[in-house]
C-alpha cells in the first residue's frame, strides 16, 4: 500500500514489539524457571528478571553433574522419584525418528501415485486419508489398546512406532502429493514415452525434484511426533515414555518438581526450535496439509 | 484437483496402464489396519462391557447406547466441550487475523518477531499445560501476581481450581499456542492477495476498514476456510491440555469428551462405555468436519 505517515510506523512497530514480547513471556518465564534455584522458583511475588542461574535442575533431571564428573542423585525431589531423564530423550528420538522414517517411506509412493496416475475412486481415496485426520485420537486409542493387548503390541517401540506414523500419514500423504503436483507431469510423460519404467522415473528423475518438500515433511512428522501425548500415555507402561508424557508425571501429590520439569521441557524444546526455523519456506503449507501454498 | 496433464487422450492412455494399486498398497494397509480395524472393534466393544467379577466382557446390546445419551455427565462434557471449541477457535482468528495484519510490513525487527512466533507449536501441549499450571499456580504463579497486582482476579481464587475459572485458565494455553498457527496461515493470504483490487479502493477512497471488509475479508475466505477447519478438529478432539492441567476437574467443570471417553476407559474400567463415547465423539467430528467441508467447499 502507499506511504504512510511517519507516526502510523511508528506506532505499528512498537505495538508489533510489545505484543511479541507479551507472547514470548511466558516462553522467557519457563526459561528462568529451567535456571533456577528450587527455592527461588518458589518465591512470591515472582523473581522474573533477577535471580541466580544455576545448572542444578539440568544435572538433576540428566544425571550429570557439571563440575562434579558423574554425580550420583544429591536430593530426594518431591516424589521421592529419580528423574533421571536421559533414556526418556532417547526414547522419544527412537519414536520420532523410526515414526518419520516410516511415514515419509509410505507416504511417498502413495502420493507419487495420487499426484500422477488416474484411477477409479481416487478422489474419496484422499476424502478417506483426510477424514483419518479428523479422528480424535481417543477413538483409536480405546481399540488399539485392546488390540496391541492382544498381539503384545503395548508398552513396545514398534506399537509406538507404527501408531506414530499412522498419526502423521494424511498430514505426510496430501503435503507430499502437493509436492508432485508442483513439478510438471510432462517431464513423467517424455521419460514414459522414452521407455523409462514408472518405477525408474519416481526414482531417479521425480524424486530428486522433491527432496526439499520430503525434508519438510519430515521434519513436520518428527515435530508432531515428538510432540504426541496421548497414544504415548495410552499404549506405554513402563517399557518406554516420550518427554511429554514423562514431564506429566513430575505432577506428584507431594509437590511438582517444577526445575527439573522445566529444565527437561527446555532440554526436548531446543532441537524443535532447531527444526522449525528450517522449514520455515514450507511451514504454512506443512501446517495446512498441503493446501495453501507460500 | 487433478493436476493439469494436459488433457490429450493418448497421455491419459499411457498413464492408465500403470498399476496404482502397488504405489497405495502400504498406505491403505496401514489404514485398514489402523483406522478401520479400529472402529470396528470399537463398534464391537461398544455393545459389550466389562464385568468386574467375571473379568472379562460380556454382551450387553444397546445399554451403552441408551446409557450414553440418558448420561448427564456426557451431555455436560459435550457442552464443554463445545463452549471450549467456539471461544478458542473465534479468540484465535480474531487475534491470529489481528496479528497477521499488524506484522504484515517490514519495520524494524518484523522479520524476528515473525520467526518468534511460530516456536510456540513445536512445544509439546502437554509441556504448554505445565508450563500454564506453573503461571497459574495459586501460590507462585506469575500471572497469578499480575491479575491480584491488577486487581482482576484475587490471590485467593486459584485460577484452574476454581470452577468457574478453570475452563478459562485452559482456553489460555491453547489459546497462546495456536494463535501464530493462525497468525502464520493467515499472514501467507495476505501476502498473496493481488495490488489491483486495493488500488482501486484507494482510488475511491475507500475507509481502511471498508477495504478490510470488502476485499480482504472475501479474498481470504479460501484460507480463512482452511485454517478454521484444521484448527477446529483438533481443538473439538483436545484431550493434553485438561488432562495435564486439572484432569477435568474442579468437580467435573474440564471435562471434554476426549478426555470423559479416556477417563471412563482407563479409570474406571468402563471399557464399553469409554469406547462408546469414543464413537460418539468421533461421529461428531466426523459430522461437522464433513459439512463444513461441503459448505465452504474447501478441496484437497
Amino acid at each position: 500500500m502507499v506511504a504512510q505517515s511517519r507516526f502510523s510506523r511508528t506506532l505499528r512497530t512498537v505495538v508489533g514489539w510489545a505484543v511479541v514480547a507479551l507472547f514470548a513471556f511466558p516462553l522467557y518465564y519457563w526459561l528462568t524457571i529451567a535456571f533456577k534455584d528450587g527455592s527461588e522458583i518458589f518465591n512470591w511475588p515472582p523473581h522474573v528478571w533477577s535471580f541466580e542461574p544455576t545448572l542444578r535442575n539440568f544435572e538433576e533431571v540428566f544425571g550429570i553433574s557439571f563440575g562434579y564428573g558423574f554425580g550420583e542423585q544429591r536430593e530426594v525431589l518431591p516424589g521421592g522419584g529419580n528423574w533421571r531423564m536421559a533414556p526418556r530423550l532417547w526414547d522419544s528420538i527412537v519414536v520420532a525418528v523410526l515414526s518419520t522414517a516410516l511415514a515419509i517411506a509410505i507416504s511417498t509412493l502413495a502420493s507419487y501415485a495420487l499426484s500422477r496416475m488416474t484411477f477409479r475412486g481416487r478422489h474419496h481415496f484422499v476424502a478417506w486419508i483426510l477424514s483419518t485426520r479428523m479422528m480424535p485420537p481417543v477413538a483409536v486409542a480405546i481399540p488399539v489398546f485392546f488390540i496391541y493387548k492382544e498381539i503384545s503390541l503395548l508398552d513396545t517401540f514398534t506399537g509406538i512406532i507404527l501408531i506414530h506414523a499412522l498419526m502423521n500419514l494424511p498430514l505426510a500423504v496430501l503435503l507430499m502429493k502437493s509436492f508432485f503436483d508442483d513439478i510438471p507431469v510432462e517431464i513423467d510423460e517424455s521419460a514414459l514415452i522414452d521407455g523409462a519404467s514408472r518405477w525408474l522415473i519416481f526414482r531417479r528423475v521425480v524424486l530428486p525434484m522433491v527432496k526439499g518438500g520430503m525434508a519438510a515433511t519430515a521434519v513436520l512428522c518428527f515435530i508432531f511426533s515428538w510432540t504426541e501425548f496421548l497414544f504415548v500415555l495410552t499404549l506405554t507402561q513402563t517399557g518406554l515414555k516420550t518427554v511429554p508424557v514423562v514431564s506429566s508425571t513430575f505432577v506428584t501429590s507431594t509437590g511438582t518438581a517444577w526445575g527439573s520439569m522445566a529444565a527437561l521441557g527446555a532440554a526436548a524444546v531446543v532441537p524443535a526450535f532447531v527444526f522449525i526455523l528450517l522449514v520455515q519456506k514450507h511451514l504454512v503449507r506443512g501446517l495446512t496439509l498441503g493446501s495453501i501454498k507460500q | 484437483m487433478f493436476n493439469a496433464n494436459g488433457g490429450g487422450t493418448l497421455k491419459i492412455g499411457v498413464l492408465s496402464t500403470d498399476r496404482p494399486l502397488i504405489w497405495i498398497l502400504p498406505l491403505v494397509a496401514m489404514l485398514v489396519a489402523f483406522t478401520i480395524i479400529p472402529v470396528i472393534y470399537n463398534i464391537w466393544l461398544s455393545f459389550h462391557e466389562y464385568a468386574p467379577f467375571k473379568r472379562q466382557l460380556v454382551f450387553v446390546g444397546w445399554q451403552n447406547w441408551q446409557m450414553l445419551f440418558a448420561d448427564s455427565r456426557m451431555w455436560e462434557a459435550l457442552w464443554t466441550t463445545m463452549f471450549y471449541f467456539i471461544i478458542v477457535l473465534s479468540v484465535e482468528l480474531v487475534l491470529g487475523m489481528g496479528l497477521a495484519l499488524l506484522l504484515d510490513a517490514e519495520e524494524f525487527g518484523f522479520g524476528l518477531l515473525r520467526v518468534v512466533l511460530t516456536l510456540t507449536l513445536v512445544i509439546p501441549p502437554a509441556i504448554v499445560g505445565m508450563m500454564y499450571l506453573l503461571i497459574q499456580d495459586p501460590e507462585f504463579g506469575v500471572l497469578t501476581y499480575v491479575l491480584d497486582v491488577l486487581g482482576i482476579l484475587d490471590k485467593s481464587v486459584p485460577i484452574l481450581a476454581t470452577s468457574s475459572t478453570a475452563l478459562w485458565g485452559v482456553m489460555l494455553a491453547d489459546i497462546w499456542q495456536w494463535t501464530p498457527f493462525m497468525f502464520l496461515i493467515f499472514l501467507a493470504g495476505l501476502r498473496s492477495l493481488p495490488a489491483e483490487p486495493y488500488e482501486a479502493a484507494m482510488l475511491d477512497g475507500a475507509s481502511t476498514f471498508m477495504t478490510f471488509r470488502r476485499i480482504t475479508l472475501p479474498l481470504m475466505s479460501k484460507v480463512i476456510a482452511v485454517a478454521v477447519l484444521i484448527r477446529g478438529i483438533d481443538i473439538f478432539r483436545m484431550f493434553d491440555y485438561v488432562f495435564v492441567m486439572t484432569s477435568g476437574g474442579p468437580g467435573t467443570s474440564t471435562y471434554t469428551l476426549s478426555l470423559y471417553s479416556w477417563q471412563q476407559t482407563f479409570s474406571f474400567i468402563k471399557w464399553g462405555y469409554g469406547a462408546t463415547l469414543s464413537l460418539f465423539t468421533l461421529v461428531i467430528i466426523l459430522v461437522i468436519a464433513n459439512a463444513f467441508i461441503a459448505v465452504t467447499r474447501v478441496r484437497w
